[in-house]
């Protein structure tokens, strides 16, 4: 009987609620009929019992059937495209962190073993973290999808032939490099700027010596921004997947992108609304390092331009926002007169 | 050839899929409870494992086509299943649905026109 009562839990433990004891119970009387019709009363060999079992099938097949839908954690319709974005990021991932490793490379060519090892390492999470957030990102539309089909919002809201998705047009395609490009970027940005930092700067290479960096950045009140940063990066990359997985503007990817840019620009208000963000020790460091000796003409020329770039970079950012803006709207227009056609 | 058969099980599971609930509703004006409805249907020709039929049985109580009492007298305890007023109802929709459909296809497979095989 252990057979059985394996059978049974195998069959009930996949479901949930009332139904479970009850079904409990239902299933142990059929398999004891089962049995009496095949033995007349006296106790069933193995075999019997498993010749019962292989009639009832798969314990999984039936659970299913009980249950009334199959489970996935990414269902046969959606592996496509999973697969597809899946591929991506993982690229973009190797291409991000082998391109960070090359700058630590390059700037301190001292330990190239243990520079190699980071490199695997950082391969390896990358790779993983980029595995599970795939995943858990069509697991969960996989979740809420199933949901809204059985609770029948589908059925609800009754299709009509003008619910109909316009032809495509060559002119809303997302072509897959652009997001791609921009998942690089913005995993080589992150990457770059929680754990390599203060390559941000002046390089120099003196003719003896090792080679120096004066840094941009204050490291200390930039460390400080980091989880704000990451948020909004990682905004960025869920509208990076998106746009690969949809492969064409709708009207919620536009407001998401323009959602997107708002934000970027927000990020940039809040790191460089004070000066704090910057290396205040910039001009000594420059002319301590040799590069700008003081007192000579590149280094005025460099201070006044290190005071401009670090009191207009906002605006050049607030204009590239302003761009982005423009573009995602007239592509909004473009959408419209396509839908009312 | 092997195909051929394949082609045909298959199909013919399919047509049969659909007469399924008919069957279980007809037998159901008496409380059955599943194993005894397997074997009632099973020696009127009408073969349905109990895999199916168990969740079948529940999926139209949900739907309050059917009644169920747990009957906890006998050796072992046994789910007896009736149909509900609204389950007496489709099932006789049904019937005359069956009815209609049976004799549009007799119709279609005598063929007037002398193209059906029947």
């Amino acid at each position: 009987m252990e057979l059985v009562n394996r059978y049974i839990h195998a069959v009930t433990h996949q479901l949930t609620g009332r139904q479970r004891e009850d079904i409990k119970r239902e299933l142990q009387g059929l398999i004891e009929d089962m049995l009496e019709e095949r033995t007349g009363g006296r106790s069933a060999s193995a075999a019997e019992v498993e010749e019962v079992l292989l009639e009832l099938g798969n314990p999984r097949k039936l659970a299913d059937q009980y249950r009334g839908y199959g489970r996935y954690l990414i269902s046969p319709e959606m592996f496509a495209s999973y697969l597809a974005v899946l591929k991506i990021v993982l690229l973009s991932i190797g291409i991000a962190s082998t391109i960070a490793s090359a700058v630590q490379m390059i700037s301190e060519p001292v330990d190239a073993l243990g520079h190699f090892l980071d490199y695997l390492a950082s391969l390896f999470i990358g790779g993983v973290q980029g595995f599970t957030w795939v995943t858990l990102a069509f697991g969960l539309i996989e979740y809420f999808g199933v949901k809204r089909i059985r609770t029948g919002m589908e059925a609800r809201n009754a299709w009509r032939p003008s619910d109909l998705p316009p032809l495509p047009d060559h002119r809303l395609r997302i072509r897959r490099s652009d997001p791609a490009f921009s998942l690089v970027f913005t995993i080589l940005l992150g990457l770059l700027f929680t754990s390599s930092l203060n390559l941000f700067g002046v390089w120099h290479f003196p003719e003896s010596g090792s080679m120096q960096i004066v840094p941009f950045f204050n490291e200390t009140v930039f460390r400080g921004f980091l989880p704000l940063i990451w948020a909004v990066f990682a905004l960025g990359i869920i509208k990076d997947i998106l746009k690969i997985a949809v492969g064409k503007w709708t009207p919620a990817l536009i407001g998401f992108e323009i959602l997107v840019s708002l934000l970027h620009f927000v990020l940039a208000l809040f790191l460089f609304n004070d000066t704090a963000i910057w290396n205040t020790d910039f001009m000594r460091q420059m002319a301590e390092s040799g590069i700008t000796p003081a007192g000579s003409e590149a280094f005025y020329k460099v201070g006044s331009n290190w005071s401009r770039a670090t009191g207009g970079l906002i605006y050049l950012i607030g204009i590239a926002t302003f761009i982005e803006i423009i573009t995602a709207a007239a592509k909004a227009y473009r959408l419209r007169a396509i839908y009312r056609r | 050839m092997a195909d051929i058969q394949e082609t045909i099980n298959g199909l013919i599971q399919e047509l049969r899929r659909g007469t399924i609930i008919i069957s279980v509703l007809s037998q159901l004006s008496e409380p059955q409870y599943g194993y005894s409805l397997v074997t009632i249907l099973q020696e009127k020709g009408v073969s349905i494992d109990p895999g199916t039929l168990y969740p079948l049985l529940r999926r139209l109580e949900k739907q309050e086509l059917l009644e169920s009492t747990w009957d906890t007298n006998e050796t072992r305890p046994r789910k007896y299943y009736s149909l509900s007023p609204a389950g007496k109802e489709v099932y006789l929709q049904l019937c005359k649905e069956w009815k209609s459909l049976s004799d549009s296809l007799e119709s279609l497979i005598k063929g007037d026109d002398g193209n059906g095989v029947g």
